[in-house]
């Protein structure tokens, strides 16, 4: 079994690759490595879960595979393909081989019964191009297998994800049933664009990551960059905090505090004032009405 | 400890949470990993196993909570206090102070440890409106009856605070003053329970207010304040904008026999010719298969909206592959079909009076979502998008918000345009609230600008 001794060790570890989980998030990370499932993250848009995946991958010293999902994402795309080229190719290139081979044949069903018995020639992983999915399950090293954005995908990938996820095998009709060598640690992400099937959910463990609290933010904003001031922290996640209350089209998630912080300490500003957050909202924000709705309310974000 | 949990998975199911058996294994088998004595870990595995979405979260945490710990028998109960028929006689002696009757009983059954009665009454008062659709069709009477309950408890809990401060009765004071402050605590329980919203917590909605400023004058103007000329001016605008959209689709029609070479397809018609790729196949851009169902409110609260909100409606029907639209007041008409054959002005002014909608009943979005979900629910699919138009001003009656959970549960997402501004959502007979729990996306749509930027995030 890959992974942690205890929820404590799930802890520990994540943070020594500068990422601080709560409680929860280590608990169920710790249950699903240990029973072996695929872990379901839903939450806003940035509050880390895609980070989440890269700090199990770095923290357990895996390979990550990413596999992005968008609208028409097929198996072609996620699991495996023929290279039809290759295999025309090869075909045309041994042209004399196989004439050779079926010149002493006396009948055109001696013919076909010798190139069937070559078949495997054609069909093997010599032409198999492994997409994201297959290289997960044929891997020699247990990997990190991060789906993103699962509910971007159409309901259909959705269905074919079933047995890749509950039984971690690949049904490939030329070839067979190819097993998992080592079962993934699986991450699927989702921004709750819709819900997802039923049974998808059964085969996960879903946790919620939330935008952290106060405290935990300002650790990590210390963590990220530690030649921060306390004071100067403490101000920048108030102020992010109260940022995020207001209604805005994108909330600014953890890595925008973080840009932010960053662009503070490059200016070197020790104080936050009207005038440096309106000079360094675009960090903050990413739309126009954002930051204008931002600049409108000024005396209530910065207190 | 496997009974305690079945118990709580029985009543996980019968709230409506789905928990397979399958779910149930899992979660006894991670406890074997877990330490138990920590809350935390017990309560996070549990809803890491049973709530799978952020909206069953809220759920589970209300019934984890009932459960584990309003509901369970007081274990201290007999350490620090009276034994149980003490707290009996002692209730007794009040229940004679006050009038006799059901509701009394039920709430002292409660205090003493028996909750079944006090639980049957506040389901009766939960499903008293599905009971009464037929004849009342309001939900009134389920609030009345909630504040007698609260009545009840009030008196109840000053009789407690009076025994609490009450030193002349003959046994010890402190035993009773300890017995009155347990009974108090069950009390608040009873009363949080009465309060607590039962509606699903929706966290991953998406409420949009932000909108472009695009038109500065016209734009920004409510349908509901348009003279004669700006109704004129405001629809070359919207033709504009259909115009617009309807070039963004033949984009995309002209798109599709364009793009990346397709090695698999062009080598396999080339086959035909002895592997002469005479052909050239192109990997297509396919089409979007969105369908989209829409359900315009067409009443006299949203009267002047309506018009344009069926004009986007109309030019909808031109972007995508499927589009079914309805118009109600009191019950759905299907409108499709006027529509596909009638010009758009035509087409709406068709709706306004051919049909047979009843323009002079009272507006029931209850009504309107059961008669929806009997007649029409087969149109919902995981690939439909469900675009509500209305106020949600339902006359009081019962707003049927279950029904709605089920057709979200049907389709892609669900998506309510408001054409009221959003701090009048919720008052009155708005029911806005209640029905913002079961969307994906809610939003204004009051005027031009945010119509366009509605349509713009929907389309392009």
């Amino acid at each position: 079994m890959i992974g942690f001794e205890s929820v404590e060790d799930v802890a520990q570890k994540l943070e020594s690759v500068d990422y601080i989980p709560s409680r929860e998030i280590a608990t169920v990370v710790y249950l699903a490595a240990a029973t072996q499932k695929p872990i379901l993250v839903e939450g806003p848009a940035g509050a880390g879960k895609t980070e989440l995946a890269r700090a199990l991958a770095r923290c357990l010293n895996l390979k990550k595979i990413r596999l992005q999902c968008y609208e028409g994402l097929d198996e072609a795309k996620a699991l495996y393909e023929w290279e039809y080229a290759k295999q025309l190719l090869y075909t045309q290139m041994i042209k004399e081989k196989i004439n050779d081979l079926i010149a002493e044949s006396s009948s055109i069903t001696e013919a076909v019964e010798k190139i069937a018995e070559q078949e495997d020639a054609f069909f093997s992983e010599r032409f198999l191009l492994a997409r994201p999915l297959l290289q997960a399950i044929t891997s020699e090293e247990p990997v990190v297998l991060l789906i993103d954005e699962i509910d971007k995908s159409d309901p259909e990938f959705e269905a074919f994800l079933l047995e890749l996820l509950s039984d971690f095998q690949v049904s490939i009709p030329e070839i067979g049933i190819w097993k998992a060598i080592h079962i993934p640690i699986v991450v699927l992400t989702s921004n709750n664009y819709r819900d997802i099937s039923d049974a998808l959910k059964r085969r996960c463990i879903h946790l919620y990551i939330d935008y952290p609290e106060k405290d935990l933010e300002k650790r990590i904003v210390q963590l990220k960059i530690p030649e921060i001031e306390i004071r100067l922290a403490d101000q920048i996640v108030e102020t992010i905090n109260k940022i995020r209350d207001l209604d805005l089209k994108k909330r600014p998630c953890i890595s925008e505090t973080i840009d932010w912080a960053k662009a503070l300490m490059v200016l070197q500003v020790n104080d936050l004032s009207p005038q440096v957050l309106s000079d360094t909202i675009n960090v903050i924000c990413k739309y126009q009405i954002d930051t204008t709705m931002v600049r409108e309310s000024m005396d209530k974000v910065l207190k | 400890m496997i009974n305690l949990i079945l118990n709580f998975v029985t009543a996980c199911r019968t709230s409506g949470l789905r928990v397979s058996t399958a779910e149930v294994i899992d979660s006894a088998r991670q406890f074997e990993l877990i330490n138990l004595l920590d809350e935390d870990q017990f309560r996070t595995t549990l809803r890491a196993n049973f709530a799978k979405s952020r909206r069953e979260q809220r759920d589970f945490d209300r019934l984890y909570n009932l459960f584990f710990h309003d509901m369970l028998p007081d274990t201290d109960i007999d350490i620090k206090n009276p034994q149980k028929d003490e707290i009996r006689n002692a209730l007794d002696q009040i229940k004679t102070e006050i009038n006799e009757d059901p509701l009394a009983e039920a709430i002292f059954d409660f205090l003493a440890g028996d909750p079944i009665p006090y639980l049957k009454e506040i389901q009766r008062l939960e499903t008293l409106g599905e009971e009464t659709t037929k004849a009342l069709k309001s939900n009134l009477s389920q609030l009345s009856s909630r504040l007698e309950i609260m009545l009840r408890i009030n008196q109840t809990r000053n009789r407690l605070i009076q025994l609490q401060n009450d030193n002349s009765t003959d046994s010890q004071p402190g035993q009773n003053r300890g017995m009155a402050a347990h009974l108090l605590k069950r009390l608040e329980v009873a009363n949080r329970m009465l309060t607590q919203e039962t509606r699903p917590y929706n966290d991953g909605l998406k409420q949009v207010n932000a909108y472009g400023k695009q038109y500065s004058g016209l734009g920004e103007r409510p349908f509901s304040n348009l003279t004669e000329i700006e109704i004129e001016q405001m629809r070359s605008v919207i033709d504009q904008l259909v115009r617009k959209m309807k070039d963004v689709m033949s984009r995309r029609y002209a798109t599709r026999n364009k793009g990346a070479l397709d090695v698999k397809k062009t080598l396999r018609t080339a086959q035909r010719y002895h592997g002469v790729p005479i052909e050239i196949i192109y990997r297509r851009k396919p089409l979007r298969k969105t369908k989209v169902v829409t359900l315009c409110d067409v009443s006299g609260s949203v009267w002047s909206a309506a018009r344009f909100m069926l004009n986007m409606i109309y030019s909808m029907q031109d972007c995508f592959s499927d589009v079914k639209s309805f118009a109600f007041v009191c019950g759905p008409t299907n409108i499709t079909d006027i529509f596909e054959k009638h010009e758009v002005n035509k087409a709406i002014e068709k709706v306004l009076t051919d049909t047979n909608i009843n323009f002079d009943a009272l507006t029931d979005y209850g009504e309107v979502f059961y008669q929806f979900h009997r007649d029409y629910l087969n149109l919902l699919s995981k690939k439909t998008t469900l675009i509500i138009v209305g106020d949600a001003r339902s006359n009081y009656h019962n707003p049927q918000e279950k029904l709605l959970d089920e057709m979200r549960a049907k389709c892609r997402r669900v998506i309510w345009l408001n054409p009221e501004p959003e701090q009048f959502w919720g008052s009155g007979d708005s029911e806005m609230n209640t029905y913002k729990a079961f969307c994906h996306e809610v939003r204004p749509c009051r005027n031009l600008n945010q119509l366009i930027y509605f349509i713009e995030d929907l389309v392009f």
